[in-house]
């Protein structure tokens, strides 16, 4: 009662004083801050925009230009009409990704959630252990499994297939959706389903009609993080992708890097437009999205 | 404790338990055969000399890694790895938790500011290779056309072809892209802090630093752990950014283990080599898988009691 009551009498004058706007060096200093560090995330991205407006001339002009004189969508037009040289091509790619991704988002939600599910509810041997397998698989190099796994694909007749990656996309995002969607499950109360089950539900029954959709955001997180996963995929999609039409974004823009090597401002509309995808799902469900990732940090 | 029990119980158990199993079967299934059997090949393959360097496949042992470890290239390359993941890690943790410290402000503007910073993070590696080879570029380069307008050099600096700029140039790349990974993290971990004492450490007379030395870092501890270690083994594992801005390149300068890999399986064709390179690689991670698992079973222990 004492620490309460002496806490209230020395915060009122300092909450009076924060009304005159008093600027503390700390404040400054998270001021400069804050713009450093604005410039840093930020210019990058402008830059890419900047260029990508640009034509190539204008481009490759020193000192640069920060804001295009002459901004042109010219690139863009080139890299979506889908007649001429380019279009199709890149559209395809787009396509590609497009499919991949989000097959690998349903496919690896659906078999995630029954998984998250039993490690979060049920005590049956050899969980602790199994769990702890799925965990280490973080500390894996994905580079390390590309030859095993291209021999894999071989004798499966799923090279050059957009299975392929799927499934090995899938399987590399399993742990982690595994454990984020675990770390919404442990927060639901079990006796909820222990009533369903009291009411004669089955076991599938009350995880089907109670806590799926209580775990919604959960699975709209992880759906985010396993579509991403899959969009920004490189190395798998460059290995056991060899015709052009089934190429994914990030390989593609390789190649179109390759072929226009000088064509930068092309290249800065293709990885905009590459990214639009990603950034405006994330900004759309930032706060799931941040939530997920939290989880774990917050309950260690 | 449960991992413990004793073995009689086990059959009976796991019969209990038997369609416990069917929600896993799946995930089980997908993990064996894609994690699995490539992490026992890779560890089969190592012991064997591959075609084309022999004309079949033969067992020789432990060759491919004393062959590994006492190439001198093996010890600039472990250097430069470890340049290259410590450097990434510390500056990406830094930053992170410094934006993470302003973002936790009440501000207004707040979210969009959040929102700006985490953009980085979610842009494919690809993209963001292209983006900073590009600003580095040594003709047209943003980087150093400001530089240059600045009347802070004379002459173009070419980041990528030197041998001593490559790795800061590198770093900074891919701590751009990491650090609001930090930033999210260390957020995370800073709502945990109870307000009631930061203030009443403010009325005790601490100032903002001794707030933060004292009262948030010991509270952060945990997260702090798993931050960077999840930073370090991501790092170990970035194989995107090197190979696309450098190829390891120039000379080897930016060369580090998970290229190196990459290089031997896939220019060279040294299968066994690779894979070699591949399980020591593994090795490491595993010890500091030991690490991270460790906090994370501890952190739970601290939230049962």
């Amino acid at each position: 009662m004492t620490t309460l009551a002496t806490t209230v009498a020395t915060t009122r004058p300092a909450r009076r004083r924060r009304v005159l706007p008093r600027i503390t060096p700390l404040d400054i200093l998270s001021i400069v801050w804050v713009i450093v560090l604005l410039i840093f995330a930020v210019v990058p991205m402008l830059w890419m925009l900047s260029t990508s407006l640009k034509g190539q001339f204008a481009a490759l002009q020193q000192p640069p230009e920060w804001i295009p004189s002459h901004p042109t969508l010219q690139n863009y037009i080139t890299l979506l009409s889908p007649t001429g040289d380019v279009g199709p091509v890149f559209l395809r790619y787009f396509l590609n990704s497009l499919i991949v991704s989000l097959a690998t988002t349903a496919l690896g939600v659906l078999v995630a959630i029954p998984a998250a599910y039993a490690f979060s509810r049920f005590r049956f041997p050899g969980r602790d252990i199994l769990f702890f397998a799925v965990l280490v698989r973080n500390m894996f190099p994905v580079v390390v499994f590309l030859i095993p796994l291209f021999i894999l694909m071989r004798t499966l007749h799923l090279v050059n297939t957009y299975w392929s990656l799927i499934l090995t996309y899938m399987t590399f995002g399993l742990p982690l959706s595994i454990w984020l969607l675990k770390g919404f499950y442990d927060n639901i109360p079990e006796e909820l389903e222990r009533a369903a089950r009291i009411d004669g539900a089955s076991r599938f029954k009350a995880f089907w009609l109670i806590i799926m959709p209580l775990s919604s955001p959960g699975i709209i997180a992880t759906a985010i993080y396993a579509f991403i996963g899959a969009w920004n995929e490189y190395v798998y999609a460059l290995t056991f992708l060899n015709s052009e039409s089934l190429l994914t974004l990030p390989v593609g823009l390789q190649h179109f890097f390759t072929e226009f090597a000088t064509n930068w401002p092309g290249l800065m509309a293709a990885a905009f437009i590459m990214s639009v995808p990603v950034v405006v799902l994330f900004l759309l469900l930032q706060r799931h999205f941040v939530r997920a990732l939290t989880e774990g940090a917050i309950k260690a | 404790m449960t991992v413990r029990r004793p073995h009689r119980a086990t059959l009976a158990d796991i019969r209990r338990h038997r369609t416990d199993y069917l929600w896993i079967a799946p995930a089980l299934l997908v993990m064996i055969l894609v994690i699995g059997y490539p992490f026992v090949y890779t560890i089969d393959l190592s012991f064997y000399d591959t075609p084309p360097s022999s004309p079949n496949w033969y067992f020789n042992g432990v060759d491919n890694y004393i062959q590994i470890l006492s190439d001198k290239s093996f010890w600039a390359i472990t250097l430069n790895t470890v340049y290259w993941a410590v450097g990434s890690t510390v500056f990406a943790f830094l930053i992170g938790l410094g934006a993470a410290l302003v973002v936790q402000r009440d501000f207004i503007g707040r979210g969009l500011l959040r929102g700006l910073l985490l953009i980085p993070y979610v842009i494919s590696y690809v993209a963001a290779a292209l983006i900073w080879r590009w600003l580095y570029h040594s003709d047209y380069g943003l980087i150093s056309g400001t530089l240059y307008d600045l009347y802070l050099i004379d002459s173009n600096i070419n980041f990528l072809d030197s041998t001593s700029l490559v790795m800061p140039s590198l770093i900074v790349a891919n701590v751009w892209k990491e650090f609001p990974f930090a930033m999210i993290m260390m957020l995370a971990g800073l709502q945990t802090v109870p307000q009631q004492l930061l203030n009443a450490a403010r009325v005790d007379g601490a100032g903002a630093w001794q707030r933060f030395w004292h009262v948030t870092v010991p509270y952060l501890r945990g997260v702090i752990l798993i931050t960077t270690i999840l930073l370090f083994v991501g790092n170990l594992n970035s194989f995107v950014l090197v190979w696309i801005m450098t190829g390891g390149g120039p000379a080897n300068a930016s060369q580090i283990w998970i290229t190196q890999v990459y290089t031997l399986a896939f220019q060279s064709l040294q299968y066994g080599r690779a894979s070699a390179y591949s399980v020591i690689l593994f090795i490491v991670m595993l010890g500091l898988g030991f690490f991270y698992v460790r906090a994370l079973t501890g952190g739970r222990a601290r939230e049962a009691r």
